[in-house]
């Protein structure tokens, strides 16, 4: 009957469509529509308080789609929080007396060095990038504090704040166009370039990946690389945003951009990445601390109630992972 | 020491420090500020209408989550409460700089017409607080300022313990609890913290200056509180015979009790700062403790609150305001713990009595 050809169409759509694939989208528009509703008299839904929670999340954004490359190629990362303080220190004390261009070298060069150290150690002398970089995390943080004796460092450097901070092109907040570039730019690579298809051969199985052909360990010492090249990257945008630099800078997003990365889809034990998921995972949580302040809860019941959702989301996106 | 409070208060250390010198012979402000009493910060009843009718909002934007800032949250919450001002956010920036940052974009998305806060760092909270001052927010400040903010134009108040009284108090304290006479050992926080600091250095001036039969015949700085029981040995073993020892506040205090204890030794007094549960059940019991010096918590908050308040309505406001200190001895430590927390003293203290 031709009248059921679209019906027959829509169900065929709908029975290939993978809802636990989707969670993560799913149960973002779902958050927003319950703090649109709930808090729609109280600034939510303004440009401004939406441009705020991008703006908020750019670091962690960024950290993440780093996380997604070491995680996919069947590794962790856990010093990023670290490398984003020594960065952002490494550019804030180089730009108190150099150019822009050499803070902003100054703070990716760390991220980067600190990174291939990590793949050096993991890569090169096969241990375990778990207790390396749990290693590291410590050694950095230590170097961060002893760079400026705890002190802080001011950004004073117009041109850099506002590239990195609170500057506009075209009207639109530069840490927008950072968060956007950097999602477009690392999905291409994962989704689109042969390097990002030998990441997830890697996490998938090294094994097999090996006997394609793939140079796993030069796979893995890359993914820490840009692992740590994000960082510096969030850094950077640490130091622009805040106008200074701090030894502390980085410290508590460790679990958030963890959490971020899993809910948007990737496996903690390598092979299955997603950069947009991350994306929208990060988004997440920073509209998850926004709504639920915007509420009025007390400080406990906000951690209560986040918890809460990372759990069922994070329980959800490890359900499909197990299938 | 309320660390947790006190790493807040401690980081006005550079911008404060620097303006002043440690031997001071009372509290004063980061630019050299007379220190106004916390009791004369109020709303009058007449205002109270006003404000009532203003339908005002408030956000609270804290640097962590402790004992010390739950009761100021009470008396912030209690003195809006009374002054019909909503408290429309709260929250934890958990000593990160880039949260509080978010904390405050966050918040002013309710449009407050007051902020009370504790700045994490000089530097880092210059650039976070200006989208509240261009939103013409009232801020008020405790035991901290951002780099380069001025009275009254970018701030209500900076809201502080009495630090000189809290150190003064406890030196008292121990002068009276070794009979005036004797000598005593002073374990003072090796770092360049404004508050500890000038606590310290309160204690060991007011020693030197108000009591000539006492000697500080040892000294050891402090700067990881976990050392505290080797320090207290170490100086136990050079100085056997020490009848006090002052302790910088309570946390390392507790390991300063252990080394005691384990040489038992029954007779050496000790005075610290800020509350806790161990050293308070020590006093209780007649142990080694003889007083703790704590700040009023309570009326830290309603100050910041009563000064926000005030500034909304126009009204002149102190810049630098200091809340009492006061000592907590066996004899009247239900009701100071009660005055400094705004709760009741643990169960297990008050039993011990």
């Amino acid at each position: 009957m031709a009248a059921g050809k679209p019906a027959d169409a829509w169900r065929s759509k709908l029975q290939g469509f993978d809802l636990q694939q989707h969670l993560i989208y799913i149960g973002f528009l779902a958050i927003f529509l319950f703090f649109a509703v709930v808090l729609h008299d109280d600034g939510f839904l303004t440009t401004r308080n939406l441009t705020n929670i991008i703006l908020q999340t750019a670091p962690a954004t960024v950290m993440a789609i780093g996380l997604v490359y070491v995680l996919s190629a069947g590794e962790i990362d856990i010093s990023f929080g670290s490398t984003v303080a020594v960065s952002a220190l490494a550019a804030a004390v180089a730009l108190q007396s150099m150019p822009l261009v050499v803070g902003v070298a100054a703070g990716l060069g760390a991220g980067l060095l600190i990174g291939a150290f990590n793949g050096a150690l993991v890569a090169g002398l096969r241990l375990p990038s778990f207790l390396v970089t749990l290693a590291t995390l410590g050694l950095f943080a230590g170097v961060a504090r002893t760079m400026t004796d705890l002190r802080s460092i001011a950004v004073i450097n117009d041109a850099f704040t506002g590239f990195f901070g609170s500057g506009r092109l075209f009207g639109v907040p530069s840490l927008v166009w950072w968060t956007f570039g950097a999602v477009l730019v690392g999905h291409w690579i994962f989704r689109h370039t042969r390097f990002g298809a030998h990441i997830l051969a890697t996490g998938d199985n090294p094994g097999a990946a090996r006997v394609a052909g793939v140079k796993v360990a030069r796979v893995r010492f890359a993914a820490l690389t840009i692992c740590g090249g994000c960082a510096g990257l969030a850094g950077l945008l640490y130091a622009g945003r805040l106008q200074a630099a701090k030894y502390t800078l980085g410290e508590t997003d460790l679990m958030i951009v963890i959490a971020a990365v899993i809910v948007g889809g990737t496996a903690l034990n390598g092979g299955r990445g997603s950069i947009i998921g991350a994306f929208i995972g990060a988004l997440l949580m920073g509209m998850l601390n926004n709504g639920l302040i915007l509420m009025g809860l007390a400080v406990s019941d906000q951690m209560i109630v986040r918890g809460v959702i990372i759990l069922a989301a994070v329980a959800l996106s490890l359900r499909n992972t197990a299938r | 020491m309320n660390t947790k409070h006190s790493y807040g208060a401690a980081v006005v250390a550079a911008a404060l420090l620097a303006a002043q010198p440690l031997a001071l012979a009372e509290t004063i402000g980061p630019g050299g500020e007379e220190a106004t009493p916390s009791s004369t910060v109020r709303v009058a009843d007449s205002d109270v209408i006003t404000l009532r009718n203003g339908n005002y909002k408030a956000a609270l934007l804290w640097h962590d989550q402790s004992d010390f800032v739950n009761a100021v949250t009470a008396g912030a919450k209690d003195e809006f409460a009374r002054l019909g001002i909503e408290v429309v956010a709260e929250t934890n920036a958990a000593f990160d700089a880039a949260k509080q940052r978010s904390d405050i974009e966050t918040s002013l998305a309710r449009n407050p017409d007051i902020i009370l806060a504790l700045p994490l760092d000089p530097v880092t909270s210059a650039a976070a607080f200006k989208e509240a001052l261009a939103d013409d927010v009232k801020l008020v400040f405790l035991s901290n300022l951002p780099s380069d903010y001025r009275h009254p134009r970018d701030y209500a108040a900076i809201v502080t313990d009495d630090l000189f009284q809290m150190g003064k108090q406890a030196a008292d304290a121990l002068a009276s609890a070794i009979g005036g006479a004797g000598e005593v050992g002073w374990i003072f926080h090796d770092a360049t913290y404004y508050v500890t600091n000038q606590r310290d250095n309160a204690f060991k001036t007011t020693i030197e200056n108000d009591y000539p039969n006492i000697d500080v015949t040892a000294e050891a700085g402090i700067s990881d509180p976990a050392r505290a029981e080797e320090i207290a040995n170490a100086m136990l073993l050079k100085n056997p015979d020490l009848d006090g020892i002052y302790v910088t506040w309570a946390g390392p205090a507790e390991g300063v009790l252990a080394a005691l204890r384990a040489n038992g030794n029954t007779s050496t007094k000790i005075v610290t700062l800020d509350l806790s549960e161990p050293i308070a059940l020590d006093m209780m019991n007649d142990g080694n403790v003889a007083a703790i010096v704590a700040d009023e918590a309570y009326e830290l908050g309603r100050a910041m609150a009563a000064a926000g308040a005030r500034d909304l309505l126009g009204q002149d406001t102190p810049p630098f305001v200091v809340a009492p200190a006061i000592t907590v001895d066996k004899g009247n430590i239900a009701r100071n713990w009660r005055i400094s927390l705004n709760r009741p003293a643990p169960d297990s203290v008050l039993n011990a009595r």
